[in-house]
């Protein structure tokens, strides 16, 4: 084994082989009544991958809204109190009274606490949609196809067995392009 | 042929002859956009040899500056605020138009940004990029830069948070970093569109890493959405505040022509003016270059122009605002001021600007000019131009004019190294830009994909 070879294989050991069915439409319909169908048959763990969102994917896969308001929230906070915080600590920090005008002047100070708030949130926000949408991957645990990025939608099924057969001829009976069982 | 409805083939083949009618599928739309990715043919080399040099001629003028110092930047008193300031300035306004395009107009639910707003976010991050040099090289001592920011010292010295200088230092630090982190994230699936094709390794690696993985899962695209619209809601505030603070620099300040408080809207509807003609112009050109009149169709060029005209209404208000303030006010020096703007030394400035501004854009009103495009991008081009004379006007002749009239001059010339720097710039900005057109998806692929029909067995 190569030195190379060994480090990766260290640092990142290779993923586990993707055990499922991966199930490719061409039509969003299809797809929505074989994801339903398929979550009648007690199928709970299913990835969809697409080249665009569709909305009737989101619904039938129940979809609630992103987590990622919060996070996007708290370092709004976070850049608000701290900006303000910076500005005032240094004003106290070195008391240079001018004028005799107040050493905590709020007024000027909004405008860096307002542009720190922005600059937090979009920092938290990026993290936290980094975070919540488990990016950068790593490690799939389902197979890719290139099609998806243009035109073709999977459905990701992890199974196996007898599981998995059921769940190959439920996608190729829902109108699957084609249907590739991963043991 | 009236009453006759053309379908398939016979349809395809009509509109064959007209570019901007030919038929786009997801497919061929992957195709369409990411063919521009291709290997760079001589044309983009010569234009890209060219800028290279012009960027050379500004890089060989700010040695000359910092060899010999600011005494080679045309400054002279009174005017100590000149071409530097000013291109600052433009280039802040210019960087103005993409987040207007890619975060204002999503959330008004304004579907032909899709078409247009890659170029207009990209030309944003470029343009903060250009802006950012100024005020480095306007201090004369650009290694020094880091002096602006707040860091813990053992003097204990912290920068002056009252001052419009340093808010200015926050507003466009954070504009450039969020306006960077929106283009970056708005990547996202069309580098992986882009990553499933390439071929090359270097390609390959860049797209894996800026993809950051992408395989367009639900999950993804659940929290990549929901993210999508919170960056959309702070940089609509920001593209406001931004060119706000930067108005400040002068409006806070006690200058007859500068201490008004209309600067703060003029400024942004200035930028939004010349950051939309600008993206005009290169829309303009890429569509011609990239045989993408089926994507960027007449259509969505109007309806940017529509815009300039819009905003070239407001500014050429603010104009007449501005000057009927100085009329009806109180203060000698405001009214002597605006006279000397339009009537004294530097008249032909103001002039250009107020006829590239507000004249020539009424001639937006007519369908026929909107529609045109070669006349439309000579009009855009003037738009900038005076968009550009227009802060040399502000920043120039309040300068040359302060209260006290021993201290009147009029001896500011741009000298040499300044028009190398300013050249320069254009040529820093478009090296980018000619990169980016070659290297990332220019076009929206997924939202431009999300405006096509979606694909369903069932018909109805």
């Amino acid at each position: 084994m190569s030195r190379g070879a060994f480090l990766r294989d260290l640092l990142l050991p290779p993923a586990p082989k993707p055990v499922g069915v991966m199930g490719v439409f061409s039509y969003v319909d299809d797809a929505t009544d074989a994801v339903h169908a398929l979550q009648e048959g007690g199928h709970r763990d299913l990835s969809v991958f697409s080249p665009v969102p569709y909305h009737d994917l989101e619904k039938v896969m129940k979809q609630g809204p992103s987590l990622v308001r919060w996070v996007a929230f708290a370092g709004g906070v976070c850049g608000l109190t701290g900006g303000f915080a910076l500005c005032i600590y240094s004003a106290l920090s070195w008391p240079m009274v001018v004028a005799g005008k107040e050493l905590v002047s709020i007024p000027p100070f909004v405008v860096i606490g307002y542009e720190s708030m922005i600059l937090l949130t979009g920092i938290f926000n990026l993290l936290g949609m980094l975070a919540l949408a488990r990016l950068p991957v790593v490690r799939s645990k389902a197979p890719y196809d290139p099609r998806f990025s243009e035109d073709k939608i999977g459905i990701w099924v992890p199974a196996q067995g007898e599981t998995a057969a059921r769940a190959l001829e439920l996608m190729r009976g829902h109108g699957a392009d084609e249907v590739k069982l991963h043991a | 042929m009236s009453g006759t409805v053309l379908t398939g083939a016979a349809a395809a083949a009509l509109h064959r002859d007209d570019p901007e009618r030919r038929p786009l599928t997801q497919k061929s739309l992957n195709d369409d956009i990411l063919r521009m990715i291709a290997k760079p043919g001589p044309v983009w080399i010569a234009v890209f040899a060219f800028d290279l040099l012009v960027l050379l001629v500004g890089g060989l003028c700010l040695r000359n500056q910092i060899v010999l110092g600011l005494g080679v930047a045309g400054y002279t008193r009174p005017v100590m605020w000149a071409a530097y300031i000013t291109n600052f300035v433009f280039w802040v306004g210019i960087a103005h138009c993409g987040t207007l395009v890619s975060a204002i107009l999503f959330l008004f639910r304004s579907h032909f940004r899709r078409a247009v707003y890659r170029v207009a976010e990209a030309m944003t991050v470029f343009g903060v990029l250009t802006a950012g040099l100024f005020p480095l090289l306007h201090t004369g001592r650009p290694w020094l830069g880091y002096w602006l920011v707040p860091y813990p010292t053992q003097r204990g010295l912290w920068p002056n948070f009252r001052s419009p200088l340093e808010w200015d230092v926050f507003a466009v630090t954070t504009y450039l970093t969020v306006s960077s982190i929106f283009f970056v994230v708005g990547l996202i699936p069309d580098v992986a569109a882009a990553r499933d094709r390439a071929t090359g390794k270097v390609l390959k690696t860049l797209y894996t890493a800026l993809s950051f993985g992408w395989s367009g899962g639900n999950n993804q695209w659940k929290h990549y959405y929901g993210a999508y619209l919170y960056f959309a809601a702070i940089a609509t505030p920001l593209v406001l505040s931004v060119h706000s603070v930067v108005s400040w620099d002068f409006a806070v300040s006690q200058t007859a022509g500068w201490h008004n408080t209309i600067f703060a809207p003029y400024f942004v509807a200035g930028a939004i003016f010349s950051g939309v003609a600008l993206v005009i112009n290169l829309l303009i050109v890429i569509r011609k270059a990239f045989r993408l009149e089926h994507i960027v169709t007449t259509d969505h060029i109007e309806k940017l122009s529509k815009l300039v005209l819009l905003t070239s209404t407001i500014v050429g208000y603010s104009y007449l605002t501005e000057f009927f303030m100085a009329w009806y006010g109180p203060s000698n020096a405001e009214r002597d001021t605006f006279l000397f703007r339009y009537f004294g030394h530097f008249w032909w400035a103001s002039w250009i600007m107020f006829t590239c501004n507000v004249i020539l854009p009424l001639l937006l009103w007519f369908k026929g000019v909107r529609r045109n495009l070669p006349v439309l991008f000579v009009l855009m081009l003037f738009v900038n131009v005076g968009m550009w004379f227009e802060r040399f006007v502000i920043i120039i002749t309040s300068l040359a004019r302060p209260f006290e009239p021993y201290a009147w001059g009029v001896n500011y010339r741009m000298s040499w190294t300044e028009a190398g720097i300013t050249a320069g710039a254009f040529a820093w900005f478009f090296m980018f830009f000619l990169v980016f057109v070659k290297v990332l998806p220019a076009f929206s692929i997924t939202e431009i994909k999300e405006t096509l029909p979606v694909p369903r067995r069932r018909k109805g």
